[in-house]
């Protein structure tokens, strides 16, 4: 009663301020306790020697020097990358023509755009699974195929060897996620103007002058989504090597965020398992910051 | 006013009636305990005791690859359980952080505490003092097919004792057709390999890590790379299924069940699930031998303590005790297959007859467990030195490569 006397005597500019700032309040408290204050938990645990159960100690930046010292540490962020290199470009071009095969709303076109989005909506670690059976040697559809048509003289073990889990591992995971990119694109595609392709064909434009012209210099913005997401999804993957070969063979499949998750929780060093996470947050920062520079819209 | 009144006295009444069963209830003590998910007979165990003691326990099956982080987690939240069921070779680094309660008072009282299996009071011990005693014990050995065994013409009554018996077992066996295998094993299972292959490098009297347990001794024991080359004639040959390589320990038991394997390497956990799931596989049990003869065994299972903090100390101690009386021991365990912790209770009537039970019994007593409080590093992990040296010397080949990044990466976890 007596809150919305005062509210009552504000001016209108103040009560405008105010709703402002009662509308964006649950969003400010969301993100302060589920991202704020987890981050500075997490700087703050990277400054110690944080075991699970026993003493605490703070040892400064120790942590941070010992990742220079890491081999694994290297050699999962190298490995990670070069998944990342090799993972967007097919998840991209085929949710491109994906979108683009999908972009017309004809007759049936809702049956195809739902099947190529469903896998998106099954969670990552159960299209995992999946994969795993998939590719079993002895009971997988895969190796049936391929014996069927005598294309191999014996069920192969595609998780075996680092080459064909790696392959796998990119096929599972464009199958999964290449439905959300095409979505995206499809968004893109359909917010650029008949008249605009219209007036080109008139002009006597081809296919490609209208992609290299038309189409993707007006979809910039959405590209530029779609890659950040995509590379971000990819940087911070760890389902898919921790269900498809945990980590193997022979330790060749360990991402970033799996040997975080090992020393946080195999090895229970979460001080080092921290600061190893702040170091990946600059990086994934740096990251996103260059591709929306490179991807600018540009005056 | 006063037509509330009888209202009013109902009300109170009802109150104070209701209040009773909860004044009752405050008197009850009700424990907690947590285990892992492995196939011992603690749920029964705990409703035996529920069902004939006043205190009651509430039991929580917990994943086991999962069981040491959430029991890390409630300590650090300050809400463990009373009880907890644990790995023992996680026993050292809980006991070293304090977050076990010293039993070694309750344990002096003990009339059978020298009977308890070794390996598990050695891991439940931290600086001379008892944090934990034997609740779920496991020792390892090799099973073999006796049927197979037959039709290749071995005698299954004379187990192979050596390495290279076990191979000429393993070559006879391959000959009876493609569908038959003659071994099985693992190959990117880490804690499948500690607990089955360790063994033929015990017994025959090499070890990866030195008797104090301060550094790895694997390029300076040649027994180790003798170990390691048996394992590999053993793959080059082809005398394993070649999904062995990959299998993460999802079929470490079903493979022999099939029962066209010819031997593997087992824990006693199998023999109830082998009798009841598969009555018609005709196995028999043999210790792991060493390279000239000799036996050894990986003493795997749990150990049970009671966590810092818990407001019922003596009452779970009550409970321990209970489980490892006569009666629990026998009329639950041995009569659900399961080898008592006591060994002198493994002459019980339940396994009178059966040498498969003795045989397993048996390995318990010369069980052995590592004692460091990085083993989950070293051995467990999926990604540790372990299972990469076991791969890289066995599937590839490579044992001088092995050896030296085994050496080197173990040193570097061992020096923190």
């Amino acid at each position: 009663m007596i809150g919305s006397i005062a509210l009552l005597n504000l001016s209108w500019q103040q009560r405008r301020k105010l709703t402002g700032l009662l509308f964006v309040t649950p969003t400010v408290a969301f993100v302060t306790v589920f991202f704020i204050i987890p981050l500075l938990m997490t700087a703050y645990m990277s400054l110690h020697d944080w075991p699970l159960f026993g003493e605490r100690a703070f040892t400064g930046l120790e942590n941070y020097q010992e990742l220079s010292k890491d081999r694994q540490y290297l050699k999962s962020l190298d490995f990670t990358f070069r998944y990342t290199a090799l993972v967007t470009p097919p998840i991209f071009i085929l949710g491109f023509i994906l979108a683009s095969l999908v972009r017309h709303n004809i007759r049936y076109i809702g049956i195809f755009r739902t099947i190529f989005f469903l896998p998106v909506v099954i969670g990552l670690g159960v299209s995992s699974l999946l994969w795993v059976w998939m590719v079993d040697d002895r009971i997988g559809i895969f190796n049936k195929i391929l014996l069927d048509l005598n294309l191999v003289p014996k069920a192969q073990l595609f998780l075996g060897r680092p080459n064909t889990a790696m392959n796998v591992i990119i096929l599972s995971v464009v199958w999964k996620t290449v439905g959300f990119t095409m979505i995206l694109l499809l968004a893109g595609l359909q917010a650029i103007p008949d008249e605009l392709y219209e007036s080109a064909e008139v002009d006597g434009a081809g296919y490609f002058r209208k992609l290299f012209y038309i189409t993707l210099p007006l979809m910039r913005r959405t590209i530029a989504l779609a890659l950040v997401l995509s590379v971000i999804g990819s940087v911070l993957s760890f389902d898919q090597f921790y269900i498809m070969t945990r980590g193997g063979p022979r330790n060749s499949t360990i991402s970033i965020v799996f040997w975080i998750f090992n020393n946080s929780f195999t090895y229970f060093k979460m001080g080092y398992g921290a600061a190893m996470s702040i170091v990946l947050l600059g990086i994934l920062v740096a990251l996103t910051g260059l591709q929306l520079y490179v991807l600018r819209e540009k005056e | 006013m006063n037509s509330r009144k009888p209202l009013l006295l109902v009300l109170a009444f009802v109150l104070v009636i209701g209040s009773l069963p909860l004044a009752a209830q405050d008197d009850q003590i009700n424990m907690t305990m947590w285990v892992r998910s492995i196939p011992f007979q603690t749920q029964a165990m705990v409703d035996e005791w529920n069902a004939n003691n006043d205190s009651q326990i509430e039991l929580t099956v917990i994943p086991s690859a999962e069981f040491v982080t959430k029991m890390g987690a409630a300590i650090a939240a300050g809400e463990p359980p009373d009880i907890a069921s644990i790995d023992l070779i996680y026993t050292p680094a809980f006991s070293a952080a304090g977050q076990l309660v010293d039993i070694t008072e309750f344990v002096r009282e003990l009339p059978y505490a020298d009977s308890l299996t070794p390996a598990h009071m050695e891991l439940g011990m931290y600086e001379g003092r008892n944090y934990a005693v034997p609740t779920g014990v496991d020792g390892s050995f090799i099973v073999y097919n006796i049927d197979l065994f037959e039709q290749a013409g071995l005698d299954p009554d004379n187990p192979p004792s050596t390495w290279d018996e076990m191979l000429d077992a393993m070559r006879a066996i391959n000959a009876l057709g493609d569908e038959i295998y003659r071994y099985w094993f693992s190959m990117n299972c880490a804690g499948c390999n500690a607990f089955t292959f360790l063994p033929f490098i015990w017994a025959s009297g090499g070890d990866v890590l030195s008797d104090d347990y301060a550094e790895a001794t694997i390029t300076s024991d040649p027994i180790v790379r003798d170990a390691l080359a048996f394992y590999n004639t053993i793959w080059e040959e082809g005398l394993v299924p070649e999904g062995a390589s990959i299998d993460n320990g999802a079929n470490f038991v079903n493979a022999f069940a099939a029962g066209n394997i010819g031997m593997a390497g087992m824990g006693n956990f199998a023999i109830p699930l082998f009798t009841n799931d598969h009555p018609d596989l005709n196995f028999g049990v043999f210790h792991i031998p060493g390279k000239e003869g000799g036996a050894a065994s990986f003493g795997g299972g749990d150990v049970i303590a009671i966590a810092s903090g818990s407001e019922h100390v003596e009452e779970a101690w009550r409970f321990i005790e209970w489980t490892m009386s006569d009666e629990a021991q026998i009329e639950i365990y041995a009569a659900n297959g399961q080898i008592p912790v006591r060994l002198e209770l493994v002459d019980n009537p339940y396994f009178e007859g059966d040498d498969r039970q003795m045989t397993a019994a048996s390995a318990l007593a010369v069980g052995f467990t590592p004692y460091t409080v990085v083993y989950n590093d070293l051995f467990n992990d999926p990604n540790g030195p372990w299972l990469e040296m076991l791969q890289i010397a066995i599937l590839d080949g490579d044992i001088d490569g092995a050896l030296e990044l085994g050496q080197e990466r173990f040193t570097q976890i061992m020096e923190g």
